[in-house]
């Protein structure tokens, strides 16, 4: 820390890394020019870090790409961008390529993708080295190998050799980090590099970076729209909107003390890990403009809660908030908006810039949850999948327990959340779940009717229509040759409605109960945005009336400004028609903010569970103390004094059911523990067990020891 | 990997044996031999008739599982492929047409891949722009010629030119000149025959390599790795050929593998223009003359051709595509 404040004094007078100003890209659409990027500015010293914060298509890729040279022909940019002595945005290909790589280093978001199919890993680090430094062969190797072991990839001179399906997405990641510091860059622009990644592996990678920048001295730009890794790595933030800055400060200070209320607006849109609150989350109403044919006004004007009538008639330019003096000093404060001065702690004139929406509250939240109905219960349920080989004739080798013995109890009213990283099971039990088929063994009951007992086709669209699905995509699970009026349609139908008049009624019920205009249902899709589409997705599911909805990850494809509003409006189902969930997701501060409890997955079974503030403040299994570590906050102060517990590895393949505890492998607590203790860990299946406090279980031996040793 | 290609070449050699003795009950049933002496005069009597094809194998009047058993064992023993209906041996014609053929479709196949895939290559990086455009015109023009026109396009524009220059300086009919001797007068003299048909096989076929590899490049041109490559500092021309290349001529390479059997049978039209003897001519002849065992014949080597493609296409995937493990 102290390091990083003397290199943060200094820089205010040393010569900028990277100094861009007034950066504009536009690329021609059938629309008209979109103008993506609308004069972007800001300098880079070395060793510091750029956090770029904003919603898609705010142009935050595109300026990264533009600065790479990456942006197809057809987009044409103009400004500087000086990196040492060029202006990165007039040279050629040719040209560009000699920095490229050399000067700068660049991380994409999906390792799965970005790194050649066919060439080993070795041999594509070997030639990001050959590229610019005359090395033989050997030492090109030998430096790669290095490399994979300096991003913590473990036996490099093995893993050098294999090919990119055999790493997983975050060893993949390491490689094309290993890749981006090849030729110690002055320059790595990291653009969303852990969004494709779980949680764990998230940690791991963030660590990775800043291991990459201590080594290379290295400047770098980060490209998130995650508020909790630029509050985590970050030295300055510039946030974006429509394509430009419209805030830049110091990370603490932009942090502590917002200045533009879009701003806020995505701070108050996320729900916090560290909160157990339950107030409605703030969204910000509204989508954001198109890029074509932007009038002068303030993009954001339509949007915004403190609007003036001057606000519409000139886009205010990004200037200090405290006036011209404060432009000089290293901690400047910039905003784009007219009524920055009048705005502090996220209120203007005393009152807060987003007045909180109500929170409607259910009327059985408050008796306690043994009481009430359960509306799905499993016990037991496994599902395997067969390991085969051959071609022809096909051997069974073995069996991956997807699902391994778990059980579940939801009641009336209640949300259940289910977490853990990708591969633990999750989806699986979702479709053991809405398959309404007995299970390989154990048992699923749906409202107290076990499934297994449903034989005629008329009980199963019974209890089908009891238990209904809101997917992850709303762009792919939406039919983009129906009307929204068909989709909303087809589900009444298939339980037996055939009143037209009916129909036209309830469609519009529905349409009016998740928030949209009724007189919109002649539409398609594609005429909604991502977040309107998502309700579509939810009035479909509840078109039959179900008592439980399945949430698989319904707002991970969300921009947060949007993905509040998704939630507020499920919350306020659950309330009204007394819905109860069971909601999967990856994000366990949604989950936090939404779940009364929360199951915890891991390799198909799972470890801990319990009342949602249980698991949260006092998490007792070392995987869900491991997961809640790892999520970055969007508090800089918070992240900076956090103590993270960083697992190692991957989750590993579920490919046999040997007793032991699944988690040793990366598990920290076992490696503290004795002899005997480890030989139990390694022998004894631990279960699921209530120590003391009611309603919260782990499935961990030494859970006790942990939490005694820690207090 | 060789045990896998033994495994491969087993069982493909099991399919060309099921295909072959498939073919020559079929052929039995549909082709008459006798009917090449129907024709001859003084005319003949059936006996007669049937005398002269019982020489061959090929008496209707002997039971098919006899005649079959006759001419398996042909095979097996002695690798004799049998008669056709006037006593030419099945063996010396497709020895015979396999090199001809050979020459005529070899060196088309390899210009039409060359050419079509390096056109790929040019036009995918310049998608949208005018050369794009033209060349794939011009290869939508060649996809639709049939090989007729385009044999005889070619033919009548070496006549001009020969007419022109006042000396044959490409011949337009025949794979070699019958009066050439010594082994470079008879190579220089196969050479020059080759050129004309080479062409217009070039010209039909290779627009199919092209419009093939245009696309598949095009999909990978604007793939994450090849933005990853370019950010490590290739050019992008250099990551297109280095990175996107390699990955997207896999599915033309199964393609090439599998256009092979089709090519040694297939340029009956071409042969037919040119005056080659080659096996696509073989393959209208035998069934035109009722030739049961020629017939059977072409349909042996074109399983044989269709396996030996399988094989190499699996080889060349592999030797691509680490992805891919044989097992």
């Amino acid at each position: 820390m102290i390091d990083q404040r003397t290199v943060a004094s200094e820089s205010g007078t040393a010569q900028p890394l990277l100094s861009v100003r007034d950066l504009k890209v536009t690329f021609p659409s059938e629309a008209g020019r979109v103008d993506a990027v609308r004069g972007v500015s800001f300098d880079l010293h070395r060793g510091r870090t750029l956090g770029i914060v904003g919603e898609s298509g705010s142009g935050k890729s595109v300026t990264s790409m533009a600065l790479m040279g990456l942006l197809p022909d057809y987009a044409s940019v103009s400004g500087h961008a000086t990196l040492g002595e060029d202006n990165l945005l007039e040279l050629d290909d040719k040209q560009l390529s000699k920095v490229r790589g050399r000067q700068m280093g660049m991380i994409f978001q999906d390792p799965l993708s970005s790194l050649t199919p066919i060439f080993s890993i070795g041999s594509q680090i070997v030639e990001a080295l050959q590229i610019h430094q005359n090395l033989s062969s050997a030492a090109a190797w030998k430096r790669a190998v290095e490399l994979l072991d300096l991003v913590g990839i473990p036996n490099p001179d093995r893993r050098a050799k294999g090919f990119p399906h055999e790493f997983s997405g975050g060893m993949r990641q390491r490689a094309v980090i290993a890749m981006a510091i090849a030729n110690d860059p002055d320059l790595i622009i990291a653009d969303e590099p852990t969004t494709a990644l779980d949680v764990t592996v998230q940690a791991q990678i963030l660590d990775v970076l800043k291991t990459a920048q201590r080594e290379t001295g290295a400047a770098v730009i980060m490209i998130t729209h995650d508020l909790g890794v630029v509050a985590g790595s970050a030295d300055d933030v510039v946030v974006m909107y429509a394509g430009r800055s419209v805030e830049r400060a110091p990370v603490d200070q932009l942090f502590a003390a917002p200045r533009m209320p879009y701003t806020i607006g995505l701070m108050g849109a996320i729900p916090r890990l560290d909160s157990s609150g339950r107030d409605a989350l703030v969204p910000v109403p509204g989508t954001p403009p198109l890029l074509v044919d932007l009038a002068d006004a303030c993009p954001f004007a339509d949007r915004c809660p403190v609007v003036e009538d001057a606000c519409r008639e000139a886009e205010p330019p990004l200037s200090p908030v405290g006036g011209a003096e404060a432009e000089t000093t290293a901690a400047a404060h910039l905003t784009a908006c007219r009524r920055s001065a009048e705005i502090s702690d996220g209120a203007i004139d005393g009152a807060t810039v987003y007045p909180v929406p109500e929170r409607r509250v259910t009327e059985n939240a408050l008796s306690s949850g043994e009481e009430r109905r359960t509306v799905l219960e499993l016990s037991g349920v496994t599902k395997t999948f067969p390991l085969t080989k051959g071609g022809l004739l096909k051997r069974r080798v073995g069996t991956v327990f997807a699902v391994n013995g778990i059980d579940l109890t939801i009641h009336e009213g209640e949300t259940l959340g289910l977490v853990g990283e990708s591969g633990c099971g999750k989806t699986t039990t979702l479709l053991e779940i809405m398959g309404l088929r007995p299970p390989e063994q154990g048992r699923i009951a749906i409202r107290g009717r076990d499934v297994a007992e449903l034989r005629r086709k008329q009980d199963i669209s019974e209890v089908r229509r009891d238990i209904q699905m809101v997917f992850q995509d709303p762009m792919g699970s939406l039919d983009p040759r129906m009307t929204v009026f068909d989709i909303l349609a087809e589900p009444l139908r298939a339980v037996g409605e055939r009143d037209k008049k009916k129909i036209a009624a309830q469609v519009a019920e529905l349409m009016d109960l998740v928030g949209l205009d009724p007189e919109h249902h002649e539409r398609f899709p594609a005429a909604f945005s991502g977040g309107q589409r998502q309700r579509i997705g939810i009035a479909r599911a509840l078109a039959t009336r179900p008592k439980l909805l399945i949430l698989d990850e319904p707002v991970s494809a969300l921009d947060v400004s949007v993905q509040a509003g998704v939630i507020n409006l499920l919350n306020d189902l659950k309330a009204e028609l007394g819905l109860s969930y069971l909601f999967v997701a990856h994000d366990l501060s949604v989950v936090r903010h939404i779940s009364d409890r929360v199951a915890v997955m891991y390799l198909g079974r799972i470890v801990e569970t319990g009342s949602t503030d249980a698991v949260f403040n006092k998490p007792r299994h070392p995987y869900t103390r491991a997961l809640l570590s790892a999520i970055p906050l969007p508090d800089p102060v918070a992240e900076r004094t956090r103590e993270r517990i960083l697992l190692k590895g991957d989750l590993p393949s579920p490919t046999d059911d040997r007793p032991g505890c699944g988690f040793i492998t990366r598990c920290p607590l076992h490696l503290t523990l004795s002899d005997p203790q480890k030989e139990q860990c390694r022998g004894v299946t631990p279960r699921l067990t209530e120590r003391g406090r009611q309603d919260h279980r782990d499935a961990c031996h030494f859970a006790d020891t942990f939490t005694t040793a820690d207090s | 990997m060789l045990r896998y290609i033994a495994r491969k070449a087993v069982g493909w050699f099991l399919m060309i044996v099921l295909a072959t003795n498939l073919t020559y009950f079929l052929a039995n049933a549909f082709l008459k031999p006798a009917s090449n002496y129907t024709a001859l005069r003084p005319p003949r009597t059936p006996a007669q008739i049937n005398h002269s094809l019982a020489l061959y194998n090929l008496n209707p009047n002997t039971p098919v599982l006899d005649r079959w058993w006759h001419w398996m064992s042909g095979i097996v023993l002695h690798f004799d492929w049998g008669r056709s209906p006037t006593g030419g041996s099945v063996n010396d014609q497709v020895a015979y047409r396999i090199l001809v053929s050979g020459q005529l479709v070899l060196g088309s196949t390899i210009l039409a891949i060359v050419f079509g895939v390096a056109l790929g290559v040019y036009t995918a990086s310049r998608q949208y722009k005018f050369s794009d455009r033209a060349w794939q015109g011009l290869s939508v023009l060649s996809f639709n010629t049939p090989s007729a026109v385009a044999a005889l396009a070619v033919v009548l524009g070496a006549i001009a030119l020969n007419q022109a220059l006042g000396t044959t300086l490409l011949p337009v009919a025949g794979a070699q000149n019958p009066d050439v001797s010594g082994f470079w007068g008879v190579f220089a003299s196969r050479f020059t025959h080759a050129i004309l048909p080479t062409i217009s096989l070039t010209f039909i076929s290779y627009a199919g390599y092209h419009l093939l590899q245009r696309s598949l490049l095009l999909d990978h041109i604007n793939s994450d790795y090849v933005r990853t490559a370019r950010a490590k500092g290739l050019t992008r021309q250099q990551a297109i050929y280095r990175h996107g290349l390699r990955t997207s001529i896999i599915p033309v390479a199964t393609q090439v593998a599998f256009a092979m059997p089709a090519l040694f049978t297939g340029a009956v039209i071409t042969e037919t223009v040119f005056a080659w003897h080659g096996m696509g001519e073989y393959f209208v002849k035998t069934i035109s003359t009722n030739d049961v065992h020629g017939a059977v014949a072409v349909a042996a080597f074109g399983a044989l051709m269709t396996a030996i493609g399988a094989i190499l296409a699996d080889v060349v995937i592999v030797a691509l595509d680490p992805r891919i493990r044989v097992s």
